[in-house]
């Protein structure tokens, strides 16, 4: 006779992996296209645009101006909106880090050698990234992560989004790669 | 007077609903060539089929209770099991196939899981079995479960496109382990209390599995994913250590921004 202990584990783990089947079948037959598609190629970082407004909205200095010309309750209200746009700049930053992302998995897809180091490697710090992503988010709402240095954290996501757009360039497979995308998009 | 008469109504009803829609299920898959497509999908179904055919013989000629016909009927599903597997792996390459370097990737991890979990099973399963086969039974089929899972996590993971026919018959063939391990569980466990129930239980989830497999081969043409254009490999290997590179700063710059406090 079997031990409770290891029939409790087997059912657990059996109904576990029925319902991973069901959950990821979801995932995977829910796309009908390499989703990324050409948009994955053809936007370009969007908050990089909008980096020297998001720079003022985060400046201590003009916090301090606005307090000591309005009062302390512009000052608050300053504050709160100051919050609203590092959360609203943070999403925009992760949207481009997702992307940079999928990128990097359609690459993978499209290659004939794949490095299970390498792919395990860009698993292990994407996962990373986003728990101390949620993280850092959760103790901007409580007002205890210095936003300014927000703006850093965007410039280097920029700057990967750049970086791939550069090699690809240079490597002359933008292109191919963008066409390909945008046939799978078409089918 | 045939020996099957002396089954319960309904344990035979069960089964022969079950044998009738397998043999409807790869009639048509006959019929509309769809075996070119999922030729050891086809090879499970004839492989259960004969299973059948076989109990059928070896109870007629040596009835329930014969040590000889337990003993082949286990044989049978061995075989049965094999070639799930086998049906497992050719929807496995259905999905990833195309993809050459996933495709390696995907088999050398999922290889290693489905072993892991097999090794696992039979070594915590060893001393509780009376039977043998069945522990080997429920080691095989969670490798079944684990590559199918292990697929559709990589294929979500690559945003890789599952057609609905291939998802559903891998859907199918997870679920079927699933429930075979359930089943062989209780069956070891309860066996003498729910003895009727473990087969109705088995017969009825195989043929719900069995209504799913026809609703996925409804379509008499098969939908094909078209062949990738697959890149040279030199720009997966100057681009992902790049990237690598730099997931591995941003982490190191989130650490310190974990790190400060907030000017009051």
């Amino acid at each position: 006779m079997m031990s409770a202990g290891f029939f409790i584990i087997a059912v657990i783990s059996a109904l576990g992996l029925a319902g991973l089947l069901l959950w990821a079948l979801r995932g995977a037959s829910h796309r009908r296209t390499n989703e990324p598609g050409l948009a994955a190629f053809e936007n370009a970082p969007h908050h990089l645009r909008n980096m020297a407004q998001i720079h003022q909205a985060m400046d201590r200095a003009d916090l301090q101006y606005a307090a000591q010309k309005g009062g302390q309750r512009l000052a608050d209200r300053l504050r709160r909106e100051r919050r609203q746009v590092a959360l609203l700049y943070l999403a925009a930053i992760r949207r481009d880090f997702e992307q940079s992302l999928r990128v990097a998995r359609i690459v993978a897809v499209l290659s004939p050698e794949v490095s299970g180091s390498h792919e395990y490697e860009r698993l292990r710090l994407s996962v990373v990234f986003r728990m101390r992503f949620y993280a850092i988010k959760l103790r901007l709402h409580m007002g205890t992560v210095a936003q300014p240095q927000i703006l850093t954290l965007g410039q280097m996501v920029t700057s990967l989004a750049l970086q791939m757009e550069e090699t690809m360039a240079r490597l002359g497979e933008r292109a191919a790669l963008a066409a390909e995308l945008a046939l799978q998009s078409e089918r | 007077m045939l020996v099957l008469a002396e089954l319960p109504v309904f344990t035979l009803g069960l089964w022969g609903l079950a044998t009738l829609l397998t043999l409807l299920l790869l009639g048509r898959m006959v019929a509309f060539e769809q075996y070119r497509e999922f030729p050891l999908f086809c090879t499970y179904l004839t492989v259960n089929l004969l299973q059948t055919a076989i109990g059928v013989l070896l109870y007629q000629g040596y009835g329930f209770t014969s040590s000889f016909s337990y003993q082949i009927a286990w044989t049978t599903q061995a075989f049965v099991v094999a070639a799930r597997a086998l049906a497992a792996a050719e929807v496995c390459y259905l999905v990833l196939g195309k993809y050459k370097g996933v495709w390696a990737l995907a088999t050398r991890i999922l290889g290693f899981c489905g072993l892991l979990v097999l090794g696992l099973a039979l070594y915590f399963g060893r001393n509780g079995y009376t039977v043998g086969i069945t522990a080997l039974e429920i080691a095989l089929e969670a490798c079944i479960a684990t590559w199918v899972a292990g697929l559709f996590l990589f294929a979500r993971y690559y945003a890789v496109r599952v057609l609905p026919v291939t998802g559903l018959l891998g859907l199918g063939i997870g679920l079927l382990s699933c429930f075979k391990i359930l089943n062989d569980l209780v069956l070891e466990r309860f066996a003498r209390r729910y003895g009727d129930a473990w087969n109705h239980a088995s017969l009825g989830a195989f043929a719900g599995i069995l209504l799913i497999w026809i609703w996925a081969l409804r379509k008499s043409s098969v939908e094909t994913v078209p062949e990738p254009r697959l890149r040279p490999s030199m720009v997966y290997a100057s681009l992902i250590p790049q990237v690598n590179r730099q997931l591995a700063e941003l982490n190191e710059h989130l650490t310190q921004l974990w790190k400060l406090e907030s000017p009051k």
